[in-house]
C-alpha cells in the first residue's frame, strides 16, 4: 500500500518537529522567567521557599529536570497550572477550553473558506470589473484591519448601537446566554454538537449559533482575504495555462473549464495557505476570545504567559504544535487527491 | 481530392489592442481547404499562423479581437449529407461550443503543457466524447456485450435463460435507445476512449486510460491528444506546430500516423509549422504566411518547383540542402517587421529585392496567376 507508506512516513516526520517544539520551548520558558515564581506568593514565608525547592525538584541539574519533564509527558502529565486560581492538572484545562476556542477556530475557517474560495473565483473571472474591484477592496480591508479594531467595531455597531435603537442586535459576546439556559453538561465540548445530540436543545443551538456570528467572522476576516487574493492570483495564473486553452477548444462551456479544469489545479496554493491559517487561527483566537468574552484557551494562555506558569505555557504550546502538524498533514493528503503528480510522491 | 471547399477563410483581419499599441496580426488573412487536403500552413514565427488557427476556432482571447472577415465552414450533415454553410466568424458562443473538439478540432505544439494535469487521459478524452455524441447506442452494445460475457460464464440454466432476456431486451431497445444514465454514459465514453487510443497507436490503450500525463512520455501524450481530438471525427483537424516539440523520429511517426488517419476517417487537415521538411512530406497544398498577410497558396510539388512570391523563394533558398557544402547559409535580409507599426503597402516590401515604389503605396491582393496558383505580390517571379 503505497497510501500507507505516505501515512506512515508523514508521521514519523512529525515525531522530531513536535520533539524540537516541546525542547526549545522548555527552554526558553526557563530563560525568561523564574520557574519558582508560580509556587510562591508575597505571603510564603522564606523559610518554605527551599523546602518548595526541592518538592518541585527545581535542584536538580536542568537537563535532569528536563528528562523528568518528558518522562512526565509521556505518562500524561503535563503538569499543573495555577492561572485559574486552584492549582488544576494542564491536561485537564486543555480539556475543559480546547474545545471552545476549536469550534470558534472551525466555524471561522468555514466562513472564510465557504466565502473566499468562490470570492476569489469570481474576482479572478471578471478580472478588472465592478466585482473584481469590490472584492479586492474588501479582502485588502481583511487583510489590513488589526483583529481587536475590527471586533470592537463590529461589537459597537452590531451590539451597543442596535440595542440602544431597540432594533434586533448580535449578543456582545459568551458562548451562550447563561441567563436563559442555566449550565450545560458538555460531552464533546461542543456546543453545537452538544446542544442538538445529547441536550435535545434546539433553542441552545440557535443561541450558540447567534453568539458565534460575530467572534467567527471577526476571528476568519483575516483569513477570508488571504484565501480570496489566494484564490484570485492562482485561479489568474492557472487560465492562462495551455490546458485551459486546450479544454476550451474540446468545446466545453466557460462553467465547466473553469470550475472542473481550472478550479482543481488554483485550489493547490490556497491549500496551502488555508493549512498555514489554521495553526494561525488557533493562536489568533486570543484576542477575538478576549473581546467577545469567549471561554476558550486564548484567554488561558495569555494569563498563563503574564503569571509564568511555565507548565501551562509549554501545554499551550505543545498543543499548537500538534494542530500545526495535523493540519499540515492533512493539507498534504488534499495535495495528494488534488495533484496526481504529488500523490504519495 | 474533390474541389469542394471545407473551409475558406476570408479577408480576416485580428487585431491585439495592448498598451504599447494595436498589434495588426492579421491583415486580410485569405486560406482555403478542400475536402480531403491536408494543407501546410507555414511562415516565420510571429507571422499569424497560431492566430489564424485560434480565429477558426475563435479562441483569440482578450486583448485580442476578430475585428473583420469571414470564416465559412461548409459542413456535411450527417444524414442528409447536404452541407452546411457556417460563417464561424459570426457564430454565438453557444453555437461556437458545438463545433469546437466535435467539428473542427486542434492538436498543439506542446505535449507537456497541454494536456490537464490533474486529470485522467482517460477521462480527458472521454470528456470530449461525453459532450459532443450521442452515446445511447453504444451504452445499449456496452450493455449486452457485457451480458455476452456472463452468459458464456453462467452456468446453470436458470441464469442462462435471464441473462438472455435481459440481452433481448436490450436489443428491442436498439431502435429507439433510451437516454442512458449518467454514469453508463461515462463507461460507454471510456470504452470509447481506448478505442481512440488503439487508433492512434498507443501502446496498452487500457493501461493508458487510467494515467496521468505525467506518467507518459511526450510522443505518448501527444498521440493522447491527437486521440482527443479526433474523438469526434471532426472535419477539420488543425495541427498547430503539433511535432514541434517532439524529437525526430518521435516526429516522424507522428506525421506517418496523422497521414494514415486522413485516410481512415477522412479528415481534413491544416498543418501549421514552419519546418519546409514536414510540409513537403505531409501536405498536397502549402498557404505561405508573411505578417498577418497570405502570400502564396498552391500545391505542395509546384511551391518547390517555382515559387512565385519573392518571400516564397527566400525561404526555400534558407532551406539547407544535402548535396551543398556552404560557410554560411542564405537568410532573407532584415527582421520581421513589428506589427503595430506595420510597413505600407506589401508588408515584405522592405526586405525584398524586387520592390518598386507600387510595393509601397498598395496592398497586393491575393489572385489565381497560373491555374491553381495564387500570389499577392506586385512582382512575381517569372510571370
Amino acid at each position: 500500500m503505497k497510501l500507507r507508506d505516505f501515512v506512515l512516513r508523514r508521521i514519523i516526520l512529525a515525531i522530531p518537529v513536535i520533539f524540537g517544539v516541546l525542547t526549545i520551548t522548555w527552554f526558553l520558558s526557563y530563560v525568561v522567567g523564574d520557574p519558582l515564581a508560580m509556587y510562591v506568593t508575597e505571603r510564603t514565608p522564606d523559610a518554605a521557599i527551599p523546602g518548595i525547592i526541592r518538592a518541585r525538584g527545581l535542584d536538580a541539574p536542568l537537563v535532569v529536570q528536563y528528562f523528568l519533564y518528558l518522562t512526565a509527558l509521556f505518562q500524561g502529565d503535563w503538569g499543573v497550572s495555577t492561572t485559574t486560581g486552584a492549582d488544576q492538572p494542564v491536561l485537564t484545562v486543555l480539556a475543559r477550553l480546547f474545545p471552545a476556542t476549536i469550534e470558534l477556530s472551525i466555524v471561522a475557517m468555514s466562513i472564510a473558506i465557504v466565502l473566499g474560495i468562490p470570492l476569489g473565483i469570481i474576482s479572478a473571472t471578471r478580472k478588472d470589473k465592478a466585482a473584481d474591484h469590490v472584492t479586492r477592496v474588501f479582502a485588502l480591508i481583511g487583510v489590513s484591519m488589526p483583529i481587536f479594531w475590527f471586533g470592537l467595531m463590529l461589537k459597537y455597531v452590531l451590539f451597543y448601537q442596535l440595542s440602544v435603537w431597540d432594533l434586533p442586535h448580535l449578543p456582545g459576546g459568551d458562548r451562550y446566554n447563561f441567563r436563559a439556559f442555566g449550565s450545560w453538561q458538555p460531552t464533546t465540548g461542543f456546543l453545537l454538537i452538544d446542544s442538538l445530540l445529547f441536550e435535545h436543545n434546539p433553542a441552545l443551538f440557535l443561541d450558540a449559533v447567534v453568539h458565534l456570528i460575530m467572534p467567527a467572522f471577526c476571528l476568519g476576516y483575516i483569513t477570508l482575504a488571504i484565501i480570496t487574493r489566494m484564490m484570485r492570483s492562482s485561479m489568474l495564473e492557472v487560465i492562462k495555462e495551455d490546458y485551459i486553452t486546450l479544454a476550451k477548444s474540446k468545446g466545453l462551456s466557460e462553467r465547466v473549464v473553469i470550475y472542473k479544469h481550472a478550479l482543481r489545479n488554483a485550489l493547490i496554493p490556497t491549500v496551502t495557505v488555508i493549512g498555514l491559517a489554521f495553526g494561525g487561527l488557533i493562536t489568533g483566537a486570543v484576542l477575538t476570545e478576549t473581546i467577545f468574552n469567549w471561554p476558550g484557551l486564548g484567554r488561558w494562555a495569555t494569563n498563563s504567559i503574564l503569571n509564568s506558569d511555565i507548565a501551562a505555557i509549554n501545554g499551550f504550546t505543545l498543543l499548537v504544535a500538534f494542530i500545526f502538524v495535523i493540519a499540515n498533514f492533512i493539507v498534504d493528503m488534499i495535495y495528494g487527491v488534488l495533484d496526481p503528480r504529488i500523490r504519495f510522491g | 481530392m474533390s474541389d469542394e471547399l471545407v473551409l475558406h477563410v476570408k479577408d480576416l483581419y485580428v487585431n491585439f489592442y495592448t498598451y504599447e499599441g494595436i498589434v495588426k496580426a492579421l491583415d486580410g488573412v485569405e486560406m482555403f481547404l478542400r475536402r480531403g487536403d491536408t494543407m501546410g500552413v507555414v511562415g516565420e514565427t510571429g507571422c499569424g499562423k497560431s492566430v489564424t488557427a485560434k480565429s477558426i476556432l475563435r479562441l483569440i482571447e482578450a486583448p485580442g479581437r476578430l475585428d473583420d472577415g469571414q470564416i465559412l465552414f461548409f459542413d456535411q450533415d450527417f444524414e442528409t449529407k447536404e452541407t452546411i454553410e457556417l460563417d464561424l466568424a459570426k457564430l454565438e458562443l453557444e453555437e461556437m461550443l458545438e463545433i469546437r473538439g466535435n467539428r473542427i478540432s486542434i492538436v498543439f505544439q506542446d505535449p507537456a503543457t497541454y494536456p490537464n494535469p490533474v486529470f485522467r487521459i482517460g477521462d480527458q478524452i472521454a470528456e470530449v466524447i461525453e459532450l459532443h455524441q450521442n452515446l445511447a447506442m453504444d451504452v445499449l452494445y456496452m450493455k449486452i456485450a457485457k451480458l455476452e460475457l456472463t452468459l458464456s460464464e453462467a452456468t446453470s440454466d436458470e441464469n442462462r435463460a435471464e441473462i438472455e432476456g435481459k440481452i433481448s431486451y436490450y436489443r428491442q431497445q436498439l431502435d429507439d435507445p433510451p437516454e442512458p444514465d449518467k454514469k453508463s454514459m461515462r463507461e460507454a465514453a471510456k470504452l470509447k476512449a481506448i478505442e481512440m487510443l488503439r487508433l492512434v497507436r498507443m501502446p496498452a490503450p487500457e493501461q493508458v486510460v487510467n494515467q496521468y500525463p505525467h506518467e507518459l512520455s511526450g510522443g505518448m501524450r501527444q498521440r493522447a491528444l491527437i486521440a482527443m481530438s479526433l474523438a469526434c471525427n471532426p472535419s477539420i483537424l488543425i495541427c498547430d506546430e503539433a511535432t514541434t516539440a517532439l524529437d525526430v523520429t518521435v516526429q516522424a511517426q507522428v506525421l506517418l500516423l496523422l497521414n494514415q488517419l486522413k485516410a481512415e476517417i477522412g479528415t481534413s487537415i491544416i498543418v501549421i509549422t514552419h519546418d519546409m521538411g514536414v510540409v513537403a512530406e505531409t501536405c498536397n497544398w502549402v498557404n505561405v504566411m508573411y505578417a498577418g498577410t497570405t502570400v502564396e497558396s498552391c500545391a505542395t510539388e509546384e511551391i518547390f518547383a517555382k515559387p512565385l512570391h519573392p518571400y516564397t523563394a527566400g525561404l526555400l533558398i534558407a532551406v539547407p540542402k544535402l548535396h551543398e557544402v556552404k560557410d554560411r547559409l542564405p537568410q532573407i535580409r532584415g527582421t520581421v517587421p513589428n506589427l503595430i507599426t506595420p510597413p505600407t503597402g506589401c508588408r515584405f516590401h522592405p526586405r525584398c529585392d524586387y520592390a518598386t515604389s507600387v510595393c509601397k503605396e498598395k496592398k497586393p491582393l491575393l489572385e489565381e496567376l497560373e491555374p491553381g496558383h495564387w500570389v499577392a505580390c506586385h512582382h512575381p517571379l517569372r510571370s
